[in-house]
């Protein structure tokens, strides 16, 4: 504490030390202030430097492992596992990463995510966990005093730092302790491996473009609603809304496909000439997936026909092409064309016309155009 | 031998004029009861149409057309008047985005007796019988209608939630089975419309019932937090995880 505030009485007096030294006999308020700093000055004379250097306190290193050698190659064993249970990690990662399908429906793809999390999970805790065990069970654990000094330390302090760095590198025991120094250098360069698969995904060799821009809807697909209960015309009632899905196997479970049938009286639906046949009666079809991104946008007010995405607020207009009202979302929400079956049902008369949910590096201006928006 | 016939046939003579005389009794008696029953219903017409001249009339018009800051209750049916009046939120205090909850001014007959006047006008859904004992219903199919048909505004546990323009979706713990039945039938302000070949009655009473037990359950993780997810539940997992992570580097930089 002494210490710490005369460093700071240091910086805040250094100029008024160099007017004193440069001879000036002026009487000043802060004279005796000045005399008294000259005392905590340390630099010019150094006299008592040694309050400067670190010091090394002489406690013997408390832990009991470095007196035992069966204890310490145990620890050694352990610290060295888990620096190698970090390369098996990074190998698990990349052998997911290529080896389980991801493709939507197909066998162990739910397995895909968590596995890829699991073992970056084990790569990361093998560094850090094998690094901290390290540290407390074999390293030579001794408590150092370190004064505070001035900011550019004194040639004899760097040295002695110099000196610490030399004996804490030998006292990792990374010059003697191969083993270690091999296993960490393996497990912390193998890391670096672990984000470089996911760049891949930038380009569009692995991902098809076809992935992101087409849903599971087809032609003459009826839409279910959420008990697989296909949508017939006049189930609605005006003002009224369901979340519907394609009749494909597992369609009800495909998240890009979900779509949302609104009834409104067919005089409150502004529909641009283009789009006249793509709903029924005042039947009209959106997809709840947002173009900002990607958040289920059901919340329909009825009586303004707003769409309301939850997460950040854009507000699509239902009776007008979903046209964006408010909020960050940068396109209507497309439209699903539908008509009616011989038997009433609603059906879809094809896939949406531009991908749904928000923007990819592949999407197409053209897609755009497509859907006449 | 005809002494016997005679006495025989006046028996049957006996029982057809007994016949007769109760079947007269059952055949006058029918139409008197539903008479009653009838002057019962009208009754509370009336009723109702004192009820609403004097507490609904100034908006909505002596004749249920609608007018100055009212909208025509024709046609609304019983199903609306329930939900509004029974929810507090009519009669409404003053305009604005949306109308509040507020104490329900008027008592359970009352209310049933409005129902029956403005249904008497336009006709509209009815309210069914049976709310009060849903114990038949099926809590985890309206578990499964609430999330896909309610939870994206209501909340997934029923807390309510923001729409656009200052309008929001009402909580739905101080709502009653009535009162849930009935949003559902009549559509109230933003609210879809669900009709009853969209979700059939077992339906909504299923959702009712999975709403009343959602609202009512206990927080079994500890804290409710407002039931409202991930950003108050975000807040506090951010603090305990930032303490969390502050005990960890005090303990691998501690000592052994």
């Amino acid at each position: 504490m002494t210490e710490s505030n005369d460093s700071i009485r240091d910086r805040l007096k250094a100029s008024a030390d160099q007017d004193e030294q440069s001879g000036s006999g002026d009487t000043r308020g802060s004279e005796l202030q000045t005399s008294d700093f000259q005392q905590t000055d340390s630099r010019a004379e150094l006299p008592h430097g040694e309050q400067q250097t670190l010091q090394r306190s002489t406690l013997p290193a408390p832990t009991g492992l470095d007196l035992d050698p069966a204890a310490r190659a145990s620890a050694e064993r352990k610290v060295a596992g888990l620096f190698l249970m970090s390369v098996v990690g990074v190998v698990g990662f990349i052998a997911t990463f290529i080896a389980v399908p991801f493709d939507f429906g197909t066998r162990f793809s739910t397995a895909y995510t968590p596995l890829l999390g699991f073992f970056m999970a084990l790569s990361l805790t093998g560094i850090g966990a094998g690094a901290v065990l390290w540290a407390k069970t074999l390293m030579v654990d001794e408590e150092t005093t370190q004064e505070r000094h001035h900011q550019a330390s004194a040639p004899e302090d760097r040295a002695a730092a110099a000196a610490i760095l030399k004996q804490g590198f030998q006292d990792s025991g990374l010059p003697r302790r191969s083993l270690l120094r091999n296993s960490i250098l393996l497990g912390a360069g193998s890391l670096a491996l672990l984000p470089l698969p996911l760049f891949t995904d930038l380009g569009s060799w692995r991902h098809k473009e076809r992935v992101l821009s087409t849903t599971a809807w087809r032609k003459g697909s009826r839409l279910l609603d959420s008990l697989g209960r296909p949508v017939k015309i006049g189930d609605i009632e005006i003002g009224g809304a369901t979340t519907v899905f394609p009749d494909v196997p597992g369609g009800r479970t495909q998240a890009r496909s979900a779509s949302l049938l609104i009834r409104m009286r067919p005089d409150q639906l502004k529909q641009q000439a283009n789009r006249a046949d793509w709903s029924v009666d005042g039947h009209i079809v959106y997809s709840v997936v947002c173009t900002h991104l990607g958040c289920p946008v059901k919340l329909y007010e009825q009586q303004t026909h707003h769409l309301f995405c939850p997460c950040h607020q854009s507000t699509f207009d239902a009776s007008n092409q979903a046209k964006v009202l408010f909020g960050p979302a940068a396109r209507p929400l497309p439209q699903l064309a539908i008509s009616v079956d011989a038997e009433g049902y609603f059906i879809a008369q094809g896939d949406y016309a531009e991908p749904v949910g928000p923007s990819f590096w592949e999407r197409k201006p053209s897609y755009d155009k497509k859907a006449g928006s | 031998m005809t002494k016997t016939r005679s006495r025989l046939s006046g028996y049957a003579v006996l029982l057809l004029a007994l016949g007769m005389v109760g079947g007269l009794y059952t055949a006058v008696a029918a139409p008197k009861s539903q008479a009653a029953e009838g002057a019962n219903q009208s009754i509370a017409v009336e009723e109702g149409r004192q009820l609403y001249l004097q507490g609904c009339s100034t908006c909505h018009g002596l004749n249920n057309q609608g007018g100055a800051g009212g909208p025509t209750l024709i046609g609304v049916g019983a199903s609306s008047v329930v939900f509004q009046v029974e929810s507090g939120r009519m009669p409404l205090a003053n305009g604005g985005s949306q109308a509040p909850r507020k104490t329900v001014k008027y008592d359970r007959t009352q209310i049933d007796q409005l129902a029956a006047y403005v249904h008497s006008i336009g006709g509209g859904p009815t309210v069914p019988a049976g709310l009060d004992n849903l114990s038949d219903a099926d809590l985890s199919l309206g578990g499964a209608l609430f999330r896909t048909n309610c939870a994206s505004c209501h909340n997934f546990a029923g807390a309510g939630g923001a729409l656009t323009r200052s309008k929001y979706a009402p909580s739905l713990s101080p709502s009653n089975a009535r009162v849930i039945y009935t949003a559902m039938q009549s559509g109230p302000e933003s609210m879809p419309r669900f009709g009853d070949n969209q979700l059939t009655p077992s339906e909504k009473k299923d959702i009712v019932r999975y709403v009343r037990y959602i609202t009512s359950a206990s927080d079994p993780g500890g804290a409710a937090l407002g039931r409202f997810g991930p950003v108050s539940e975000g807040l506090v997992v951010f603090l305990v995880g930032i303490g969390v992570l502050i005990v960890g580097t005090l303990w691998i930089g501690a000592r052994a």
